[in-house]
């Protein structure tokens, strides 16, 4: 017994497809009440009765005192900047996520600069992940105050938070 | 009661971007028949084999049932150990505790990636196994798809890091160039590990900062490739170890422990409690618990060299202040001032690191296989240039909040 290599050179292609639709997941309550309060354009996170922090969006348990956070709390339409990232001008096929191209797909326009950042509304202790639009990119900095952008017609979905502009 | 364990050998297959002569099978055994003829073993003396990649990723769900029979491991025992990016830490410390609980006297652990194996770029096929479990999870960070996707866009473990970078960079005041300089330190070193991936020899700051910004501050030049690569290590028990290697490497302590402290994805169920990606309270959680089982009371004074896990430049800073190697936000400094060289006072990834090669699963792991090499006085022309005795090994994964932390030595320490 040692080391055995098989006589094939070099390893081989087989063409083949994956169907992600035959998996099933449980969806999330929590969810269920935040998105709610987003057609009222309203932001729900959860308070912990441990450490007195507002997490949004709201989670089950606290991360650092694990006790549960049965508690809502209403908190503010503005923030402050916490981080943020600027990327290049994004071009049809340079990038996959997911398994698809996001400007072949209309998610993201040709040419569009994205900025995802890091918020932390007034009244919570979190950073809440969004992208941030309407904005210059070189004008953007930590610290900066936004405010959230609103669908025009909100459905009770995740999409009614379009994001955060400049106040 | 525990035993004293050591490492008595190590193996690595070339890295590369393209493996394409071997398959995963071939390529892992390459890797453990380097270690079992560096440690002088045979096969025969081998009772358990821990093994371990990505989960998913190469588009193989059980890969342990394949490369079992090339490795020689049927007969023997067999574990599995998947952990994210910390894989290989994971795989490492279990060989650990399959010798020092007294189940067996010699363990080979094993750990790869085959990144080539997946058509797409990086090992989109693995991420997307990986990505569509947390897909739905993903929902409840309160992320529309649009807007999911336009995070995703400055990529997985990238999106992760360049966050984790920012806040580093405001609360340290550390600039775009000190990025640059780990990074073209990271090339310049690899060009000296016969191994490694993304070798550069006399690579300077300037030379990365003429690549292409990928998103600020992350420019082309700072992002780790995806390598081709496995690597193993022999660990055995006390009397075994002293019998076979001239200078063993001894597990010394050990620590693994995550943190809520990732941006996206969170372990606790959604929500993003973080204030500060770049506090890692994992890490220091893991390197305090690590340190007091080794007996080291100061890691400054007494660590000679750290294989820091650092896919990203800003990493390496980062964690080598949560390692206890430098006060809090001074690693920058230390860099500056060529501490952080292979002849510094304080070398950091002599090998080049996870920043010049990445076989995700196996990086870890070869964290731990440099800091043995290192003691073991094998580690050729990336040799540190003074007496090792004590060496600290960092791994960072699990859903980018996972930290394994271990130390090892030129004696057992007890």
């Amino acid at each position: 017994m040692g080391y055995v290599k098989e006589e094939r050179p070099t390893t081989i292609s087989v063409e083949g497809t994956w169907n992600i639709g035959s998996y099933h997941y449980k969806g999330s309550k929590l969810m269920e009440e935040y998105v709610k309060g987003l057609k009222q354009k309203k932001l729900i996170g959860s308070f912990c009765p441990g450490c007195g922090k507002v997490i949004v969006p709201p989670r089950n348990l606290c991360g650092r005192c694990h006790r549960i956070m049965d508690r809502r709390k209403i908190v503010s339409n503005r923030g402050t900047i916490t981080c943020f990232i600027v990327t290049p001008p994004m071009e049809k096929g340079k990038l996959k996520v997911l398994g698809m191209d996001p400007v072949e797909t209309g998610l993201i326009k040709e040419g569009e600069v994205v900025i995802p950042v890091f918020v932390k509304f007034d009244g919570s202790d979190s950073n809440t992940d969004t992208i941030l639009l309407n904005v210059d990119p070189k004008a953007v900095h930590i610290g900066m105050r936004v405010k959230v952008l609103w669908a025009k017609e909100p459905q009770g979905a995740l999409s009614d938070f379009e994001g955060v502009e400049p106040v | 009661m525990r035993r004293n364990v050591a490492i008595i050998g190590c193996g690595q297959t070339k890295h590369t971007s393209k493996r394409r002569d071997v398959n995963i099978a071939e390529m892992v055994s390459e890797a453990v028949y380097n270690a079992l003829e560096d440690a002088q073993v045979s096969l025969r003396e081998v009772d358990a084999f821990v093994v371990g990649n990505m989960q998913g990723f190469g588009g193989i769900a059980q890969p342990e049932q394949w490369l079992g029979d090339s490795i020689g491991a049927p007969g023997k025992s067999v574990i599995r150990i998947a952990t994210g990016g910390t894989t290989g830490g994971s795989v490492g410390q279990g060989a650990y505790y399959t010798v020092a609980s007294g189940l067996h006297d010699v363990a080979v652990a094993v750990a790869w990636e085959k990144h080539s194996d997946s058509r797409e770029a990086g090992a989109t096929t693995g991420l997307l196994h990986v990505g569509l479990g947390n897909f739905f999870h993903a929902a409840s960070y309160g992320l529309s798809l649009k807007n999911l996707v336009a995070t995703s866009a400055v990529g997985a473990a990238a999106g992760v890091a360049v966050f984790q970078a920012v806040f580093y960079m405001h609360r340290s005041g550390c600039s775009i160039e000190h990025f640059d300089m780990v990074a073209a330190k990271a090339r310049r070193n690899a060009a000296k590990n016969k191994y490694a991936h993304l070798q550069w020899p006399g690579c300077t700051p300037e030379d990365i900062a003429r690549t292409e910004i990928i998103a600020y501050p992350f420019r082309y030049g700072h992002i780790c490739p995806a390598s081709d690569g496995a690597s193993a290590i022999v660990v055995a028990e006390e009397n075994l170890a002293r019998k076979k290697a001239r200078q063993p490497a001894w597990f010394k302590g050990l620590a693994a422990f995550s943190d809520e402290e990732n941006s996206l994805q969170s372990e606790n169920f959604g929500g993003v409690g973080v204030l500060d990606p770049s506090e890692q309270k994992g890490c220091w959680m893991s390197a305090t618990k690590a340190y007091k089982m080794a007996g080291i009371k100061d890691p400054q004074k007494e660590i000679d060299v750290a294989e820091v896990y650092q896919p990203f430049p800003s990493q390496e800073l980062i964690f080598a202040e949560r390692l206890g190697l430098f006060d809090e936000g001074t690693a920058w400094m230390a860099l500056e001032k060529g501490e952080t060289d292979i002849d510094g006072r304080m070398p950091l990834d002599p090998s080049g690191g996870v920043n010049a090669t990445n076989a995700i699963g196996s990086t870890a792991l070869q964290r731990i296989l440099e800091c043995a090499l290192q003691i073991m006085g094998k580690a050729e022309e990336h040799q540190v240039p003074r007496k090792v005795s004590n060496a600290v090994a960092h791994g960072w994964g699990g859903v980018t909040n996972y930290i394994t932390v271990t130390v090892l030595g030129d004696s057992p320490g007890r």
